[in-house]
């Protein structure tokens, strides 16, 4: 009897232990990173979470992407809400400005320097505390925000405004903004809009005098002598600077939700950014995305690439990648390669998915990105900057 | 013929004579009352029908081609003045040893100011209405190179290293960062209001650009006026210092040291009521003293005292041992001597809110001015010898350079530069205009509220007793000649009434001007204003797109849904060509619960866009908000059918308009006036 309880005795401690050791292991592998935000947050195996068995698992970032692939991935994500310095959860927008930091707020400006942020409203001068855009002067260092009530002029403490009722701007919304040598051009609720620095003079393109559908406009950008327009129901309003003369990209399909054709043209006519780097054209669309080469178009969706989603708030471009801001996370490619970055649901982990053609791996990510309602990024140098519905993360390049 | 036939013949005309000659005399007085509203000006035809006119033969009889030297440079041996003569646009080399001019060299347009390389061998002269700058080889006296600028260039500095030149744009609020080695302008940075002087510090880091006009604020909010500071390595605008309730800061120095920079400035009063003059408190003249360490501290000092005023102080400049500061007080004829270790001592010793009382207080000059000296008329750039020894001093309305020994403080010899020795009538106007005797306690000249007899874009409280209870919008001067009535209200049909008795009774409140003085004053503002060319909107006459779409805009009869616009409501029927008035009252809708009920006179449109802020008491800050903001109710012509593009374009068209002598063929500039040939 005394053998038999033993044994059975043994049974259940020896149970316990594997059970043990083996939630210690578990622990080890998921939780230690949670405990420490600053330590090294990849370079684990992730669980899949799914039952996607072509996910490839590494401990390596090295093993990550081919030595040939020029795509960054960032991490040491580090978060910031209104708990810890913005004035409010809700980002739009981000610029990086040297060695300070412009975060668009849906209540106010908040510039990051030295390690604290700083939190400028309408009481100091601003046109409105929604500030849905920024972009600053490389001649003159001049900050310019578009907001949700005007376009301010933000130089060395001085705040100038411009509304749609003391000046020729054409309407007050303001989603984009950029400047281009001494004009400054801005995509409104009213129409792209063109100001001269230099004649203090506005010029307004809306569906009177290019080829829009509607005056609404929602992202612009320059390169290669050209201004790009992001026409809502429009497509893609191209602007030569020299000849003064627009031509649009819409969609070969029409409006259609789906890409009939693929690779015909910009994927749909509603748009909502551009941008141009290394002679190509972004195009953002909340249906997809696009890029041009200046001949060929190509399109890319959620199920057929490593975007996130074909619901995308902003593109940014920088070299030769592109960055996208999703409703399901920050995704990035150089057109082949694609990284992901999203968040978990239920913690403030997640997962960076690298996709190489068919190959995909998962690394996590610990803390990852704020939100996964991504609407703005900036990137320079090594460092990302990512604003989301819920907050801006910063983060950092590893590879 | 008969004896009997002859005097018959007298008699008739004699009788005749005596027929014409009373009733004609009785109409000339009951015209000559009209014009100047008093009853006793000598019936002098000449007064309004020979000095104003602007026939060409008349014109040249009764005036002369004056000089006016504004601002000058000295060469680095001290051997050679370099002396800007604006009304002739000339650049005038004179010798000052045996202080006699040696040449004259041509340059654009109403030139402004002169600088000189490190070497002395390049002079850089900004021409404010031609919006270039001239280039001039020293050693052959030539323009060598011509660079395009912003609108108004004005003020001139070089780049610590000389590869850059820096050059302050008046009319467009901007300055110009020109590389030299491109002779392209590479950027442009904006400044404060209306700027004009400017100077690099001793140690080559910043750069100081001063502003004239203050910031746009509704009425009722303190002003402030802007002194940007720029960044000489990145060439960008590391600040805009505010410098609290003052305005036409001309022009800027720093001491040797560079531990202190300096500035003229005035303090106007322009938010307490006109008849406060009574009390001293219209206008104060002084300096602003920023010191150049962290947390430097920005103190205002007045240069008045008590009874005497020292008004419009245009430039400073400051002794190479730099202990003397030196500011011309151009309103009244004088230079301030002011001891700058007297500052030192001033600064160390006084609390923070002794110092902010320093800005109001009349006693302090005596202080720190250990001198005034008196000058010719209407002193404007100053410089000084290598050595600091002598000071010369540009008199602008006497076409001559004084020069001051600085170490005796006496003015120790006059350098004719040759100008006509006859003051004519609109000369004599123009000393007149811009000095401050004739204001009690020469607090103020005409030209302190019209500088370049334009206007300082501020608006004042013109309430005084039994004057109403008006706030009211400073107006331009310029080309005003035709468009009588003048006041927002019309209320006075002619420049004689508006300069004569009631000007005594409500701004200078101190004796009117006598009839002389009086016809002179009118001969110059009347004939002797001219608008500058409209070179950021209309350079040559050609219309834009816009503004052509404008100009339809401008003349329409039917709105944009075919509806007829009633004919008073048109802009062209109120504001027709080439003055762009109609010269009659209307109703704008635009009272103020303050203003007394009354109509408003149609205003010109020339140069409308350099007028800011708009409507007659100001409450517009730009073109835009008199139909947006301020004209909801269509009264102000029919325009809420316009769509914002084509409120643009009617905008684009109204900032083309200009002076319509520009427009002429036959017109030419002669003797500071337009005329037209015959």
């Amino acid at each position: 009897m005394e053998n038999k309880g033993l044994r059975k005795y043994s049974k259940i401690v020896a149970i316990a232990v594997i059970i043990l050791v083996a939630a210690s292991f578990g622990f080890k592998i998921t939780g230690e990173h949670s405990l420490d935000s600053n330590s090294n947050p990849i370079i684990e195996k992730s669980k899949a979470e799914n039952n996607d068995t072509s996910i490839e698992k590494t401990f390596d970032i090295n093993n990550v992407l081919n030595e040939k692939s020029s795509m960054p991935i960032y991490g040491n994500w580090r978060n910031f809400t209104s708990k810890n310095g913005l004035p409010g959860d809700k980002a739009y927008c981000v610029r990086i400005d040297g060695e300070r930091v412009l975060v668009g707020t849906h209540e106010g400006l908040a510039v990051y320097e030295n390690e604290k942020w700083r939190t400028y409203t309408t009481k100091d001068g601003l046109a409105h505390n929604g500030v849905l855009a920024i972009d600053v002067s490389e001649q003159t260092g001049d900050v310019w925000l578009g907001t949700m009530g005007g376009l301010t002029r933000w130089s060395t403490g001085k705040f100038e405004n411009f509304t749609q009722m003391n000046s020729g701007m054409p309407n007050d919304l303001i989603y984009s903004v950029i400047c281009d040598g001494k004009k400054v051009w801005v995509a409104t609720g009213g129409g792209a809009g063109q100001y001269d620095t230099h004649t203090k003079r506005w010029e307004i393109f809306t569906e009177q005098n290019a080829p829009m559908h509607e005056p609404w406009t929602y992202g612009v950008c320059s390169g290669d002598g050209k201004i790009f327009i992001a026409a809502w129901g429009g497509g893609v309003v191209e602007y030569t600077k020299k000849t003064k003369q627009f031509r649009d990209y819409i969609d070969p399909d029409g409006n259609m939700e789906i890409d009939l054709f693929p690779d015909d043209g910009v994927v749909h006519d509603i748009t909502t950014g551009v941008s141009w780097a290394d002679d190509y054209l972004w195009v953002a669309t909340y249906f997809g995305l696009s890029r041009y080469d200046g001949v060929h178009w190509k399109g890319y969706f959620d199920h057929d690439s490593g975007l996130a989603s074909n619901f995308i708030n902003f593109v940014k471009a920088e070299g030769s990648v592109a960055f996208m801001c999703t409703d399901k996370g920050l995704s990035s490619t150089d057109g082949n390669n694609w990284i992901t970055y999203t968040k978990n649901d239920t913690n403030k982990n997640g997962k960076a998915i690298i996709t190489e053609g068919t190959k995909k791996t998962e690394l996590a990510m610990t803390p990852s990105i704020s939100h996964n309602f991504v609407i703005g990024v900036d990137v320079k140098d090594d460092v990302i900057w990512v604003a989301t519905s819920k907050g801006v993360s910063r983060g950092e390049l590893l590879k | 013929m008969k004896k009997s036939k002859i005097l018959i013949i007298f008699g008739v005309i004699f009788v005749l004579g005596l027929i014409v000659y009373f009733p004609g005399r009785k109409a000339a007085r009951s015209h000559v009352n009209y014009i100047t509203a008093v009853d006793d000006h000598p019936l002098s035809c000449t007064s309004c029908h020979v000095y104003t006119s602007q026939n060409k033969w008349v014109s040249k009889m009764v005036n002369e081609d004056y000089y006016s030297p504004f601002n000058m440079v000295v060469s680095n041996d001290g051997s050679r003045l370099y002396v800007i003569a604006q009304d002739i646009n000339e650049l005038m080399v004179v010798d000052t040893e045996n202080e006699n001019v040696l040449n004259k060299i041509n340059v654009g347009v109403h030139p402004h100011s002169v600088i000189l390389n490190k070497s002395g061998k390049i002079a850089y002269v900004s021409n404010e209405w031609s919006d270039n700058v001239s280039v001039i080889d020293l050693v052959s006296s030539k323009v060598i190179d011509t660079l395009k600028t912003g609108n108004g260039p004005a003020g001139l500095a070089l780049s610590s290293n000389e590869q850059f030149l820096y050059v302050v744009n008046v009319f467009g609020s901007d300055l110009s960062v020109i590389d030299l080695s491109t002779k392209e302008e590479i950027k442009r940075l904006t400044t404060g209001n209306n700027p004009t002087g400017t100077a690099l510090s001793p140690d080559g880091k910043v750069l100081y650009v001063t502003s004239r006009r203050a910031n746009m604020v509704p009425y009722g909010e303190p002003l402030i006026s802007d002194l940007t500071i720029i960044n000489d390595s990145t060439k960008t605008v590391a600040k805009y210092l505010g410098i609290e309730s003052a305005y036409m800061m001309e022009n800027v120095a720093f001491t040797p040291s560079g531990d202190l920079a300096m500035t003229t400035l005035i303090r106007p009063k322009n938010l307490i009521t006109s008849i406060q003059v009574e009390r001293g408190w219209m206008m104060n003249h002084g300096i602003a003293i920023i010191e150049q360490k962290e947390e430097g501290r920005v103190v205002q000092l007045l240069l008045d005292e008590p009874n005497a005023y020292y008004s419009d102080p245009f430039d400073i400049v400051i002794s190479p041992d730099g202990k003397k500061a030196f500011v011309s007080s151009s309103g009244v004829d004088y230079i301030s001597v002011i001891s700058i270790d007297s500052i030192r001592t001033i600064l160390a010793e006084s609390s923070p809110k002794m110092l902010k009382s320093f800005s109001n207080n009349l006693g302090i000059s005596s202080r720190f001015v250990i001198k005034r000296i008196s000058t010719g008329a209407n002193p404007k750039g100053l410089t000084l010898s290598p050595d600091g020894k002598r000071l010369y001093v540009a008199e602008q309305l006497e076409d001559k350079i004084a020069v001051i020994n600085t170490e005796s403080l006496e003015t120790i010899g006059s350098i004719n530069l040759g100008g006509p020795l006859r003051i004519t009538v609109a000369r004599q106007g123009r000393r007149l205009f811009n000095n401050a005797g004739h204001t009690f306690q020469n607090q103020y000249a005409c030209y302190t509220c019209h500088p370049d007899n334009h206007e300082d874009g501020l608006v004042y409280n013109m309430a005084g007793k039994d004057m109403g209870r008006n706030v009211t919008n400073t107006q331009s001067l310029r080309e005003i000649g035709g468009t009588a009535p003048f006041k927002w209200n019309g209320k006075n049909q002619s420049v004689y009434k508006q300069d004569g008795m009631r000007f005594s009774a409500i701004l200078t409140r101190t004796e009117p001007f006598n009839h002389d003085d009086l016809d002179a004053l009118v001969a110059y503002i009347v004939t002797g204003i001219k608008h500058p060319p409209n070179l950021m909107y209309n350079p040559d006459g050609e219309l834009t797109e816009s503004q052509i779409r404008g100009k339809e805009i401008y003349n329409r009869s039917v709105d944009n849904l075919g509806i007829a616009i009633p004919e008073n409501n048109r802009c062209i029927t109120c504001h027709p060509p080439p003055l762009y008035t109609d010269l009659k009252m209307a109703d704008v809708s635009t009272l103020s619960d303050t203003d007394d009920p009354i109509l408003f006179d149609t205003p010109h449109l020339h140069n409308i866009f350099s007028s800011a802020p708009y409507l007659h008491d100001g409450r517009a800050e730009t073109l835009e908000e008199i139909w947006t903001i301020y004209g909801e109710d269509d009264k102000h012509g029919h325009v809420n059918d316009l769509t914002k593009m084509q409120l643009n374009d009617l905008i684009d068209y109204l900032k083309s308009l200009r002076s319509p002598l520009y427009d002429d063929d036959k017109s030419e500039v002669q003797h500071g006036t337009y005329i037209k040939s015959n």
